[in-house]
């Protein structure tokens, strides 16, 4: 467990950019696979455009959605898979691994908060990819929807995408836990993956009781439904604060139960 | 003959233990085989009630329930021909853990043929109920069974065994490289429009609909499903079959030639 003395942000922070540096460098050595990379990302992009322009062909809206507005969706859907891809998805693969193999007692012994150091270890910058597409295909979109970007909606977009992040991370870290009980279960993130596939469309398209699921069981709505609602424009003061406490009320969940769970961890190898 | 019968029973009973091992992962898998058709059924169903009328193009029409019998029976047989070795395979090679399969006398293509036939009948029995449950829910149209039914069998079998066959002459590519995301992302791009998995061929528009038709793609796919809710008639049932038997041939033929040439150039990795 972590005994270390408090310390100050300056540290955590310096700490941070030195693990994102060696994490770069490391990946400098796969350059070629970022092309690769792209080309798998655009050729995604383009079955999920083209399975809902197939279905505006024979309609121009869907539950209110125009297609337009439906690329917005999309549009962030990408992004969102992208920064989860870069910041969140390597460390909690990391800690999984490490779980079953024993090496997670090295990050423990470490006089660093152990959570903050299985969290941000690593960094995947040819994760980018999906992140680039959607930021590509954000401003096309929003160029389209005719929408002129304020500051005040920059920030409100920027915000919700952080909180779907840490949504997302509070999911992630909660399953990870899981696995100090439960070793053997490597493909558990495929739990959180079925879940955030389905915020690819409108959340008004699926049945009532999926969209309750969606909405308040795992919150796919605050994940990429918000953050494209903010990119249009149209999000609310209140929805922006409801978005920003369920993430912090999730972080604060998830951590409170890794602390738990770290409790009855008991290290696999000698 | 019977020895290809006992090699089979003895891999599958290897496979049989090795999935139980596993019960759990094997299952999110399974499970991950849900998503892709009911999004799809939720979006086609989103446009038929849009429109307040069934969705048609040229002599097919699509009412809800069509669409509900068209993404349940697509899920389940889709369930029973999927195949995974391209994304399997590129690891194996990668990490060296190839090397000792390719020493055994028998060609590893028979072991992960078993492996697939288990996991597919272990998951079947679990999911049986839940297919049970959304045909219940959904509520699709589905025809009363017959000759359609029946015939949809033998098509659903080749369809499993030719797509097996091509999807692991695309696993041996990563002989030469082992950056295979984006062919094997290339190889789903074509499986999506043409093989029926997000619309029916029928409302594609024009020219890929025409085309799918003469790809392997639609006779691995749609072809088996189309078949078993009767929208096609006996004659394309049968020419259609010829036409699977012809599309096996030929992927046995190139699975063939890209493995003895890969294989001759495979240097192992790892001790």
């Amino acid at each position: 467990m972590n005994t270390a003395p408090a310390r100050s942000w300056t540290r955590y922070l310096r700490m941070l950019a030195v693990f994102y540096r060696t994490s770069i460098q490391a990946d400098m050595e796969y350059r070629v696979d970022f092309f690769a990379r792209v080309i798998a990302s655009l050729l995604g992009l383009l079955t999920t455009v083209g399975s809902l322009a197939i279905a505006y062909g024979y309609t121009d809206n869907l539950k209110g959605w125009t297609f337009a507005q439906a690329m917005v969706l999309l549009a962030v859907y990408y992004l969102m898979d992208g920064l989860i891809e870069m910041f969140v998805g390597p460390n909690m693969r990391q800690i999984t691994s490490q779980v079953r193999e024993g090496t997670l007692d090295f990050i423990l012994l470490k006089p660093v908060n152990a959570q903050f150091m299985a969290s941000f270890r690593l960094l995947n910058i040819w994760r980018a990819a999906n992140a680039l597409v959607g930021l590509g295909l954000s401003v096309y979109t929003i160029s389209r929807l005719s929408v002129t970007m304020g500051w005040a909606q920059a920030i409100a977009f920027a915000l919700t995408l952080l909180a779907g992040m840490a949504i997302v991370y509070a999911f992630w870290l909660v399953l990870v836990t899981l696995t100090f009980w439960f070793v053997r279960v490597d493909n558990i993130e495929q739990i959180v993956w079925q879940a955030f596939e389905t915020g690819r469309y409108p959340v008004e398209i699926y049945p009532g009781w999926l969209r309750g699921t969606l909405t308040y069981l795992i919150p796919v709505v605050f994940i990429i439904t918000v953050p494209a609602t903010a990119l249009a424009g149209r999000l609310s003061g209140p929805m922006l604060a409801a978005s920003l406490i369920v993430a912090a009320l999730l972080v604060a969940l998830a951590s409170a139960f890794w602390r738990f769970g770290l409790r009855s961890y008991t290290g696999a190898s000698a | 003959m019977r020895y290809w019968l006992e090699v089979y029973r003895i891999n599958l009973r290897v496979a049989w233990a090795m999935l139980m091992q596993y019960r759990f992962a094997v299952l999110i898998w399974a499970v991950w085989g849900f998503v892709g058709p009911l999004v799809s059924l939720a979006v086609w169903s989103a446009a038929a009630q849009a429109r307040g009328s069934d969705v048609a193009a040229g002599a097919q029409t699509f009412s809800r329930g069509d669409f509900a019998a068209y993404f349940l029976v697509y899920m389940i047989f889709s369930h029973l021909t999927m195949s995974w070795d391209a994304f399997e395979f590129a690891y194996r090679v990668r990490t060296g853990s190839l090397s000792p399969q390719l020493l055994r006398p028998i060609h590893p293509i028979h072991a992960d043929a078993s492996y697939n036939i288990g996991f597919k009948v272990i998951t079947s029995i679990v999911l049986l109920p839940v297919w049970v449950v959304l045909f219940l829910v959904l509520h699709p149209a589905m025809p009363a069974p017959g000759i359609h039914l029946a015939l949809s069998v033998p098509a659903l079998v080749l369809a499993a065994v030719t797509r097996y066959v091509w999807q692991y002459a695309l696993a041996t590519i990563a002989f030469w490289t082992t950056r295979v995301d984006a062919i094997n992302q290339f190889y789903f791009v074509l499986d999506s429009f043409l093989a029926g998995r997000i619309a029916p061929i029928a409302l594609m528009p024009g020219a890929i609909a025409v085309i799918a038709r003469f790809t392997p793609f639609w006779y691995m796919g749609a072809f088996p499903v189309e078949l078993a809710l009767g929208r096609l008639s006996i004659d394309r049932a049968l020419s259609g079959m010829a036409l699977q038997a012809v599309w096996l041939i030929i992927g046995v033929i190139v699975f063939r030639l890209i493995w003895a040439s890969g294989v001759k150039q495979y240097s192992a990795v790892g001790a």
